[in-house]
């Protein structure tokens, strides 16, 4: 049973922004619907049955959970540095599986020919070998020492640099890159995908940012992420089948598709299948 | 500098700014605007700027302009060295250009609303908007029918014109509504055109055209 | 017979690809640079994507998420995160049989494509969409009057309308759609395609009125 495992995640429902006393709304989780009412700092969700739902408010975003035993939500320690920018990005509705939009977050071949001129470029298109594992005490997937040539790493970035990159998978649905921060090389630009999943065949994204950058306006900020984003949008949508498929026969991967291949196999591991399919179709 | 455009990346009316300009290799800087999740064009600045809250908005010293289709207009007749973007000297020719710049603002309505309420939950019929989208497609796919039929190309004339940069953006972005483009052959065919012109610019959810061996566009 | 009419010959032209549902396959239909037409699974083997979003560079098909490039015969080519990587023998993008004649492209999933004879000579009038089921097409084309009369209907997909001859080939698109490819005799003056590309119009109108 597929959602079993997931119901014990928290997931967003809502972002500052959307939370307006007074103007409650409907939206959707795991299949079923959940009305979110109250305020940023005080929200209320409920299920369809009445119930009240756990909330708490982490990372610009409501987070909730339908199941009985939650496990307890990541933490994201540059959170809570107060000289960083937190950008929340909005909510992007996407047809596909969350699952397949947290593994295109974690990949970088697709950079310069779906991010072209931002993220890469044609002909720097080679991904050096880097390093993947499973972290067992924190149950999250790491992969480091990733470095990729961009025309514009970030909107603080005035040249195309060697940008450095570590991502980091804290739940099923959740993924955080850490990438080079033009202005401030010693420390890590913060990325993040929360994605709500609707249904397994639908779901909303969340990107949230977490940055040094004390030069650009915030509408930049902003914009620069859901340029990137909706550019993936239109690969997400077009992806066959619509769920991921865990059965490794149905999709080839090569060796830059390391994160994919342990993405995969973790999820398969702790049966969070959830937007998974299982079986060779 | 020529000109500032109050822009939003994921705007369909904004991109026909940033792609004429594109094509017609003028510089020009932008102001970024947070329309959304920030609703930034309803801000007291941004209202006294065009009151009606709409973006793009085009200033050049003590001009401002709101309304996409008269930035086209002031762009093409003040930049394009050519005359062909906007073919003022031809009166039938002109008509035909007007005309399809009006009806790029029944695509704004139709498909740009229905992109709108698919992507960001926008509080519209989305039904609706689905369904005029497909009525405007079809008579987009009529007139380009047409015009392969005579064999042209364009919306108007031997060349393209400020009316395929208006039309362009919402039609080729209707996917992101779910619309796609398999049963318009004449449609697909002229957004290949516009997406293989010298200098074009792509947008999230238009893509280069990736042909040429390391170009972004051929 | 097997084959499916996927779209009309001048509407695909060299280094462009395009979208076709044949037998409940999603299909990459696409044009090399030498006029060879190609019909794939719409799915790349790598990620999934649709093949149809690809580009053509270099007599292959690359595609749009990762560029992987694809031979002729559907092998793999190149990988550019791997440059210098020779791909597998099996990376393979899934090939069908396609064929063109009288200006239509015909594809089948199942076994080889025919593409039916035809006599005469024949010109692409256009490829139009009915939000409505084949049968419902046939029957509103045969229906509508073209200048005050009902066309004649000669053998399956020819008909005549005023005095000029026409094919139309029906391809379901989807569920709800089909996809009508329509040609007129060779010679047909411009004014009168023009005519019989509004008078299919109004037979999509009069198709898609009736109950579902
Ligand atoms: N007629 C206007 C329409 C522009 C328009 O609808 N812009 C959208 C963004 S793409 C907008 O600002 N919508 C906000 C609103 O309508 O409240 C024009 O051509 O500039
Ligand atoms: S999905 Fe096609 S190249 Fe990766
Ligand atoms: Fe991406």
């Amino acid at each position: 049973m597929s959602r079993e495992y997931a119901t014990n995640d928290w997931y967003p429902v809502a972002d500052a922004a959307r939370m307006i006393p007074g103007h409650g709304f409907t939206t959707r989780l795991l299949g079923e619907p959940l009305e979110v009412s109250g305020s940023f700092e005080n929200p209320v969700v409920t299920a369809r049955d009445g119930r009240m739902l756990p909330v708490q408010v982490r990372y610009g975003h409501v987070w909730t959970t339908t199941g009985s035993a939650p496990r307890p939500l990541f933490d994201i320690a540059e959170a809570d540095e107060t000289d960083r920018t937190f950008v929340p990005c909005g909510a992007v509705q996407v047809r596909c599986s969350p699952l397949r939009a947290v593994e295109n977050f974690l990949d970088i071949a697709h950079f310069p020919f779906v991010h072209t001129g931002i993220l890469g470029e044609e002909p720097h298109t080679q991904v050096a070998p880097y390093k993947v594992e499973i972290r067992e005490d924190a149950d999250e997937v790491w992969a480091t020492q990733i470095g990729f040539h961009q025309p514009q790493a970030a909107k603080s970035a005035t040249e195309a640099i060697e940008t450095r990159y570590e991502y980091r998978v804290p739940a099923p649905t959740t993924a955080v890159l850490y990438k080079t921060c033009p202005p401030k090389p010693e420390a890590w630009d913060v990325i993040a995908i929360f994605v709500q999943p609707v249904a397994e065949d639908m779901c909303i994204a969340w990107p949230w940012m977490a940055l040094y950058d004390d030069v650009s306006p915030y509408a930049d900020l902003v914009q620069f992420q859901q340029e990137i984003f909706l550019q993936d949008r239109s690969i997400l949508e077009n992806q066959k089948p619509t769920l991921l498929p865990l059965d490794p026969r149905m999709e080839i991967p090569t060796r830059c598709d390391l994160t994919s291949v342990v993405y995969r196999r973790w999820l398969k591991r702790k049966g969070a299948t959830y937007g998974a399919l299982t079986t060779a179709a | 500098m020529t000109f500032t455009l109050y822009n939003y990346v994921l705007s369909g009316n904004c991109y026909k700014i940033r792609l004429m300009a594109a094509l017609l290799g003028v510089e020009y800087e932008t102001v970024a605007v947070d329309f959304y999740p920030g609703m930034e064009h309803r801000s007291p600045q941004m209202l006294s700027l065009n009151p009606a809250g709409t973006l793009p908005v085009l200033t050049a010293g003590d001009l401002v302009l709101t309304e996409t289709q008269a930035m086209l207009t002031w762009m093409a007749t003040s930049f394009d060295t050519s005359g062909t973007w906007f073919p003022a000297g031809d009166p039938a020719l002109l008509g035909v250009v007007q005309q399809w710049l009006g009806f790029s603002g029944r695509l704004t309505q139709s498909a740009g609303l229905a992109r709108l309420h698919s992507m960001l939950d926008w509080p519209v019929d989305g039904q609706a908007a689905c369904a005029a989208a497909v009525k405007d497609l079809r008579i987009l796919e009529r007139h380009l029918t047409d015009r392969v039929l005579e064999g042209g190309l364009w919306i108007a004339g031997e060349t393209p014109t400020i009316a395929d940069v208006a039309c362009f953006p919402y039609v080729a972005l209707s996917p992101d509504a779910g619309l796609e483009h398999d049963a318009y052959p004449a449609i697909r065919n002229w957004l290949y055109a516009i997406r293989g012109l010298p200098g074009f610019v792509a947008m999230p959810g238009i893509h280069y055209r990736h042909e040429g061996t390391s170009g972004t566009n051929g | 017979m097997t084959s499916v009419a996927v779209g009309l010959s001048r509407d695909l032209a060299a280094k462009r690809v395009m979208r076709a549902e044949v037998q409940g396959y999603d299909i990459a239909v696409w044009r090399d640079e030498n006029g060879g037409l190609h019909a794939w699974n719409n799915r790349c083997p790598h990620r999934g994507m649709r093949l149809s979003h690809g580009f053509v560079r270099d007599g292959h098909l690359a595609c749009l998420y990762h560029g992987w490039h694809f031979r002729k015969d559907g092998g793999c080519a190149y990988i550019p995160a791997h440059p210098e990587l020779e791909p597998p023998e099996t990376i393979s993008a899934t090939v069908f049989s396609i064929t063109e004649n009288a200006g239509v492209i015909w594809v089948s999933a199942t076994d080889t494509a025919k593409a039916p004879a035809e006599d005469g000579e024949w010109e692409p009038l256009r490829s139009l969409s009915f939000a409505c089921p084949p049968e419902k097409v046939r029957h509103a084309i045969e229906n509508t009057p073209f200048a005050g009369q009902l066309p004649e209907r000669a053998a399956s997909g020819h008909l005549t309308a005023g005095s000029t001859a026409l094919l139309v080939h029906c391809a379901p698109l989807g569920d709800a759609e089909t996809l009508a490819h329509l040609l007129v005799a060779a010679g047909t003056s411009l004014a009168g395609r023009k005519a019989l590309s509004r008078w299919c119009e109004t037979a999509r109108e009069s198709a898609e009125a009736g109950p579902a």
